[in-house]
């Protein structure tokens, strides 16, 4: 705790690094994971599964370092991480978002045709919010997972809350790895119950008539 | 002599004009000087010292600290990202030119000079260094009467413990037994390395000479009397931004860091866990660099 | 850009197979922690499951292990455990720092497991007479077999991963040869190393993918109770 006091503005510049380094890839991750499941003809899921379920097993520290063999990037540096973590949160998100749509009961999607609604106005005002609720129950974990990922990124030379962990070590501060852990914890969970929160405001209607989707 | 006069002077019309914030035309100081620092908080605490005598001196600086490994900041330092790092002669030498045989300060010194990219300079170098050292604990030095690596000839079963990189080091396995006749093996212990030596993992450590805990804990370092290790001064390396009186600023802070005040440092950051701000502040300070 | 050249060249020098640092040495030791970690991890996780989900009560815990888990970040989890505890008890505190990463899928499998058998099963075989135990033994375990096996594929990965981290708290595994390599600029030992991770990683996925599916072939379906 003094140690964090004494450091603490120290702590929040890391804390905001590793936040601008996480947001992109849970953003332009879950936009792609999104549109990724909603284009997949039914016949390419399951291919589509077992490759992303591979990439997703793949540790973040050896993504960093084979996208430059792959890409051409630079090997420290963070391009890598932001590229790794994005593909992450499209690995993990796809699976719940492909569900999130296949859930959408049939008979909806057709009276709204019925009604002659366009395929766009369809996915918009009824596909989407809902599925609302599966999706982000998938970047809940997707987000969480990305926050708590990225601190590996500080072994690749990216300053953000995991340099506390490789700082700490050196200097031998447990309380410096401690804070650290603490505050990606606390960054990941707020996170979590931000858009538990979005979630629900965004999906108001179903408390109104149905309980479960 | 002549020149430092010079240098004197146009810093303390840089003061004057820096801290007046006028002529902009004449200096070019609306633009900051962006000053880097390796992910090493001995490293942090130099840089934060070049940044507090800028800043005093009316300076604009950007921090941009802990930038890790050498592949990541030094292309940005080519790449005019960064105009201001503190570097260590052989280790920043051994980065450009992976081959080179140089091992005394001065010579160290002037090869990395001419081996630096287009548009960088290295800035005097300061009495403080940081370099790579084999040490070992009193009791096996007592035990074996060893005092350079050279007694360690006679000795059979030495486990080295280092960084992971330490196994193809020039200085490392290969070159204890190429220069000295000492066979080894070797134990990558990482950031564990010293308390490796103490819990008796390993009979003899790669530490860099500054660490604190050489003092703390009463280690011996053996003396290299064939120079296997390159010299490793603290040397700001400095883009074609950092104007004379900058550079004449970092000089003096250069000039008035030991070699003993440099351990002292690391050991408030260590001990004290105090931040690389206030570290270099106070130390400033008593050198009298800074109000 | 990959070098195919580079690589198979650092693949055939046999100097980077052999050795305390060669590639066979760190596999065996990078698959040892995992094996040990994960062995240690399940004598706790799955009773824990199998009995909350027996109970029925808890779900609470589990479902906050779960997330919880997420949220810390095993590198952090890793350090400290190491520092704390001290070099001496290093292979120890790393043992422990991965078992506990280990857990959480563990005890979410062995629980989602027994949970997720549906109750008439149950009802029946406490019907004819069953007593808790012989309930948990020969109806619940055998139906959640492919579910915990399941849990132990998440817990394989993850220790997996983070195992890739202990060259940076003095001991070895394949990350040896990634952190060694960024150090000394040898870009080829970077790839090889993390090719060999990924390797070791998805390969071992599948394996237990299988063994998963074999289980819930065969024992997916109740099976009469032996008499024995």
């Amino acid at each position: 705790m003094e140690w964090f006091i004494a450091n603490w503005t120290f702590v929040a510049g890391l804390a905001a690094t590793h936040l601008s380094v996480s947001v992109v890839p849970i953003v332009v991750g879950a936009f792609l994971a999104v549109v990724f499941a909603r284009v997949t003809p039914t016949r390419w899921v399951n291919p589509a599964r077992g490759v992303l379920g591979a990439i997703y097993a793949i540790p973040s520290l050896a993504l960093f370092v084979t996208l430059p063999a792959l890409i051409g990037t630079d090997f420290t540096g963070p391009t890598n991480v932001v590229i790794a973590l994005t593909i992450y949160v499209i690995a993990s998100m796809y699976f719940s978002a492909h569900d999130a749509f296949h859930q959408v009961p049939r008979p909806t999607v057709t009276n709204a045709e019925s009604m002659g609604m366009s395929s766009r106005q369809i996915f918009f005002h009824v596909e989407l919010p809902m599925a609302v609720p599966g999706l982000i129950a998938g970047l809940r974990v997707a987000a969480a997972s990305t926050i708590s990922i990225a601190s590996i990124g500080a072994v690749v030379g990216v300053r953000n809350l995991g340099y506390l962990f490789i700082d700490g070590f050196q200097r031998k501060i447990p309380e410096e790895i401690i804070t650290g852990v603490l505050a990606i914890f606390v960054i990941a969970v707020t996170l979590d119950a931000g858009l538990w929160l979005v979630g629900r405001l965004m999906t108001r209607w179903r408390f109104v008539t149905v309980d479960h989707a | 002599m002549k020149l430092t006069r010079i240098a004197a002077v146009a810093a303390s019309i840089g003061l004057i004009l820096g801290v007046a914030g006028c002529a902009p035309s004449a200096v070019p100081s609306s633009e900051p000087i962006v000053i880097g620092s390796q992910a090493y908080y001995s490293n942090e605490i130099i840089a934060e010292a070049y940044a507090l005598v800028l800043e005093d001196a009316g300076f604009t600086v950007e921090r941009k600290f802990s930038l890790g490994q050498r592949d990541v900041y030094v292309p940005a330092i080519v790449a005019g990202e960064i105009d201001l790092f503190p570097e260590y002669t052989g280790n920043l030498l051994q980065f450009f030119v992976p081959t080179a045989t140089e091992t005394a300060a001065e010579d160290v010194y002037a090869a990395l000079a001419t081996s630096l990219p287009e548009g960088l300079t290295a800035l005097a170098m300061s009495p403080a260094s940081d370099q790579d050292s084999y040490n070992v604990t009193q009791e096996f030095a007592s035990a074996n009467g060893v005092e350079s690596i050279a007694d360690l000839a006679s000795l059979a079963d030495i486990t080295l413990g280092g960084a992971p990189e330490l196994a193809e080091r020039p200085y490392g396995p290969t070159g204890l037994l190429a220069m000295y006749g000492v066979t080894v093996s070797f134990e990558a212990t990482g950031d564990t390395t010293v308390e490796s030596l103490v819990a008796g993992i390993v009979d003899m450590a790669n530490v860099y000479s500054a660490d604190p805990r050489i003092q703390q804990l009463g280690l011996v370092t053996l003396s290299d009397p064939l120079g296997l290790f390159l010299a490793s001064n603290v040397v700001p390396i400095a883009s074609e931004a950092v104007n004379a009186d900058a550079r004449a600023l970092i000089d003096a802070v250069s000039a008035a860091m030991s070699a003993a005040d440099l351990v002292a440092l690391n050991v408030r950051s260590v001990d004290e866990k105090l931040s690389a701000a206030v570290i270099a502040r106070e130390w400033l300070v008593s050198e009298g660099l800074l109000d | 850009m990959l070098d195919l050249t580079e690589l198979g060249a650092w693949f055939s020098d046999p100097e980077n197979w052999a050795g305390r640092y060669g590639l066979w040495n760190l596999v065996a030791e990078h698959l040892t922690l995992t094996f040990v970690a994960i062995v240690v991890a399940a004598i706790v996780a799955v009773p824990l499951g199998v009995a909350i989900g027996h109970l029925g009560r808890g779900e609470f815990f589990v479902v906050g292990l779960g997330s919880a888990s997420r949220a810390i970040p095993t590198m952090g989890l890793l350090f400290a455990l190491v520092l704390v505890m001290g070099v001496q008890f290093r292979e120890l505190s790393v043992v422990l720092a991965l078992s506990a990463i280990a857990l959480p899928p563990l005890v979410a499998g062995a629980y989602s497991g027994v949970t997720t058998i549906p109750p008439w099963i149950r009802d029946s075989a406490t019907a004819q007479g069953m007593t808790a135990w012989q309930l948990v033994r020969h109806v619940e375990l055998p139906l959640a077999a492919a579910s915990i096996i399941g849990g132990f594929r998440i817990a394989y990965i993850q220790v997996v991963s983070t195992v890739v981290l202990a060259p940076l708290v003095g001991l070895g595994g394949v990350g040896f040869g990634i952190i060694q390599g960024l150090a000394l600029r040898n870009f080829s030992q970077v790839t090889a190393s993390s090719i060999v991770i990924i390797v070791i990683t998805v390969a071992g996925d599948r394996l237990i993918g299988l063994s998963q599916k074999f289980l819930s072939d065969r024992l997916g379906k109740p099976k009469p109770l032996e008499t024995s």
